[in-house]
């Protein structure tokens, strides 16, 4: 936030709330921390005297177009006060402020504060109160030009569609596009996850499309934690398990064979051999071994960082399946 | 990690970088304006797994109680005043100090939160306090006000979002106080349950991202109500595992799946592990020499990433980290409320003798 200050002090014309004329009815109010002040902050001479006044207009409880404006200040030097925000929604119900212009001051808010929670929360109880959630889409995919991952901003866009679900035509298209640009990006897997429960649901055609999208997204990058995470969530949807759908076992055994040894495909070849350990007695001497041999590579070779793990999973295998 | 480097522990500097923190921080810090409190939090059980608050005054340990007892908001006889409790994070609302020991508000604006109510609690905990000032009743009806229908709680009345932040927080408190009367467990359990995503972990809420920070949230939460064999199948707790110990890339943990790795995860993720009985699961040594490669060899303290600026938060959860893994010569820390054993001790001791009080006053 020591930006900010910044920018007050460059703005020359910046003037201390206690040398404006219009406000001389005011007595400001000092912070009083007491004699055994701990953690204190060393606010500067502009952030204490903007809140010198803040504090005396909620003492008053005056709501009047002053009172906006000093919170939008107050706001400026500290976002994350939620009462100041608590505060400038009283103002804004009494005064009937325009919305839409709320709306651009928070847009502002929210570029420059991206990851914190107040500004988000307030966005969503302005939308709420104007019932048109028609720019958030596109303010969510601002957001997502800089941080694609952004937590706050995904929540915001799950909850605009929720509630204005008419705005889901198109999402899928837009995900495509973010994993197209990041294969990498879990936040758009999971958004994808989301849309598709959302709309369609896992139909069985829908699964099929999925499984295929996904198995395409593993062939580019085999490394990629993220498709092999939501491949397993698509297939949680097939009663048959695993092993029933999109010929999942030839595929990982053709990548196999050819040589590839990445942790996410044992992984996932390990999860197909447990499934069918679990389903069918008859194959398991010969498939056991075959599982517990996969785990041991993992814990020796390709997933060191994790042996402890797969010596664990081994035992756990070992102890549910071998006679 | 190659294993080239091999980092040292700056105790002594963690040290002071918190005792600063106790005291004064920057103008870069102003938006813990109102969350002074976390901040505290950070600062006394950081020197307490330091094994530095002994070099804490006596005179001062008193200060810091009573500064944190003036932040309790306290109703009095009004009743329509008992869901405003709680403490506060600070004082940038508070005003004309009636006497000595409290503040008064200037506005019913000012309320408690639910997050400070915590980390107050847990202070006044490790600073040795008995409670006894705390307005019992009034704080647990101000966390009973918080919860929502969706089993979730909000941060503060006066409007807030919802989500498994703040889950933990209540759940934290009713176990402080042990008394979990005040809020509905049944519908707290199913929303987290609703909050396990396909990918096997807990996001904030239902549908969002499985993460770091929100599965710390829900797995603490289940076991503080006691809930964590219960509530979860064998299969949903070996795919949560599973998420957890993928957090680890070369050496740190992750808060998701292909972000980088973040010293403040070292406890999120550790300390849910712990609570699963997966911990050995991680590399621990190469863990400790990401950790240890994020303190700030100057100034103390531990940051985000390496080569970044340290800040409390970072510096605390860094510490509480290496304290679970039990290396640098840290005192044990408590998974679940994250504080030390030593001060659990001193809570649970405080519990029992609560419990033969009212034992006694019933004979």
């Amino acid at each position: 936030m020591g930006s900010t200050e910044d920018d007050i002090d460059s703005k020359e014309a910046w003037v201390f709330y206690k040398d404006r004329e219009y406000w001389a009815d005011v007595t400001p109010i000092p912070q009083d921390d007491g004699p055994n002040a701990v953690v204190k902050i060393a606010y500067t001479d502009a952030f204490t005297d903007v809140y010198d006044y803040f504090r005396a207009v909620m003492a008053s409880g005056e709501l009047s177009e002053r009172a906006l404006e000093l919170t939008g200040d107050a706001l400026h030097m500290n976002a994350a006060n939620y009462t100041v925000w608590q505060y400038r929604r009283k103002v804004l119900k009494h005064l009937g402020s325009n919305l839409e212009q709320e709306l651009a001051f928070c847009r502002e808010m929210i570029e420059m504060n991206p990851k914190n929670y107040q500004v988000w929360h307030h966005r969503r109880v302005i939308v709420g109160w104007l019932g048109d959630a028609g720019k958030e889409l596109r303010l969510t995919e601002m957001i997502f030009n800089q941080d694609a991952k952004n937590y706050h901003a995904w929540e915001h866009r799950q909850w605009v569609l929720r509630t204005f679900n008419r705005l889901f035509d198109g999402e899928l298209d837009y995900v495509d596009r973010l994993l197209d640009e990041d294969a990498r990006n879990n936040s758009a897997w999971n958004q994808r996850h989301f849309a598709i429960t959302q709309t369609t649901g896992f139909t069985p055609e829908v699964i099929e499309r999925e499984v295929e999208y996904t198995k395409n997204a593993i062939n580019k990058i085999v490394g990629n934690e993220s498709p092999w995470s939501y491949l397993r969530g698509v297939v949680q949807h097939c009663d048959g398990g695993l092993n029933s759908v999109g010929d999942l076992e030839k595929w990982c055994q053709d990548m196999y064979e050819a040589g590839q040894r990445s942790p996410h495909l044992l992984t996932f070849m390990i999860d197909l051999m447990e499934d069918k350990l679990e389903r069918d007695p008859s194959v398991r001497p010969q498939l056991l071994k075959r599982t517990l041999k996969m785990c041991e590579s993992l814990a020796t070779e390709h997933d060191k960082i994790r042996h402890e793990y797969w010596r664990y999973i081994e035992r756990n295998l070992n102890h549910r399946f071998s006679a | 990690m190659s294993g080239a480097e091999d980092y040292q522990f700056l105790r002594t500097r963690h040290i002071k970088f918190l005792q600063r923190c106790l005291r004064v921080l920057p103008y870069s810090a102003v938006t813990f304006d109102t969350s002074r409190m976390t901040v505290l939090f950070f600062a006394l059980s950081g020197l307490d797994l330091l094994d530095g608050l002994k070099e804490v005054e006596k005179t001062e340990m008193q200060h810091i109680i009573n500064w944190i007892y003036s932040l309790q908001i306290l109703p009095g006889d009004d009743k329509d005043q008992l869901a405003n409790a709680g403490f506060r994070g600070g004082t940038s609302l508070a005003s004309c100090r009636g006497h000595a020991d409290s503040v008064s508000s200037i506005s019913s604006f000012d309320c408690g939160h639910i997050t400070m109510t915590y980390t107050a609690l847990a202070s006044l905990i490790i600073l040795g306090d008995d409670l006894s000032r705390v307005d019992r009743k009034a704080v647990l009806a101000h966390v009973a006000s918080l919860q929502c229908r969706d089993g979730s709680f909000f941060s503060t009345r006066g409007g807030s979002e919802n989500d498994m932040r703040f889950m933990y927080c209540a759940a934290t408190i009713c176990y402080i106080l042990q008394d979990f009367s005040a809020i509905n467990i049944n519908t707290a359990v199913q929303y987290i349950i609703n909050s396990m995503s396909y990918e096997g972990a807990m996001g904030q809420g239902i549908y969002l991202e499985s993460h770091g920070g929100s599965s710390y949230c829900a797995i603490a939460t289940l076991h503080l109500m006691g809930k964590l064999s219960s509530a979860l199948s064998n299969i949903q707790k070996q795919r949560l595992v599973r998420w957890l110990v993928s957090r680890q890339d070369s050496g740190g943990l992750q808060g998701r799946p292909n972000k980088p790795p973040d010293t403040c995860y070292t406890f999120w993720i550790g300390a849910s592990l712990k609570l699963l009985g997966g911990l050995d699961f991680l590399n621990l040594e190469a863990l400790r020499q990401f950790v240890l490669s994020t303190q700030d060899p100057i100034t103390g303290g531990l940051a985000k990433y390496p080569d970044s600026h340290p800040d409390g938060l970072h510096t605390y959860l860094g510490i509480s980290g290496l304290a679970l893994l039990g290396r640098d010569c840290l005192k044990p820390v408590d998974p679940a409320l994250n504080i030390s054993e030593r001060a659990l001790k001193h809570l649970h001791s405080l519990h029992k003798s609560s419990t033969q009080n009212s034992k006694s006053t019933k004979c």
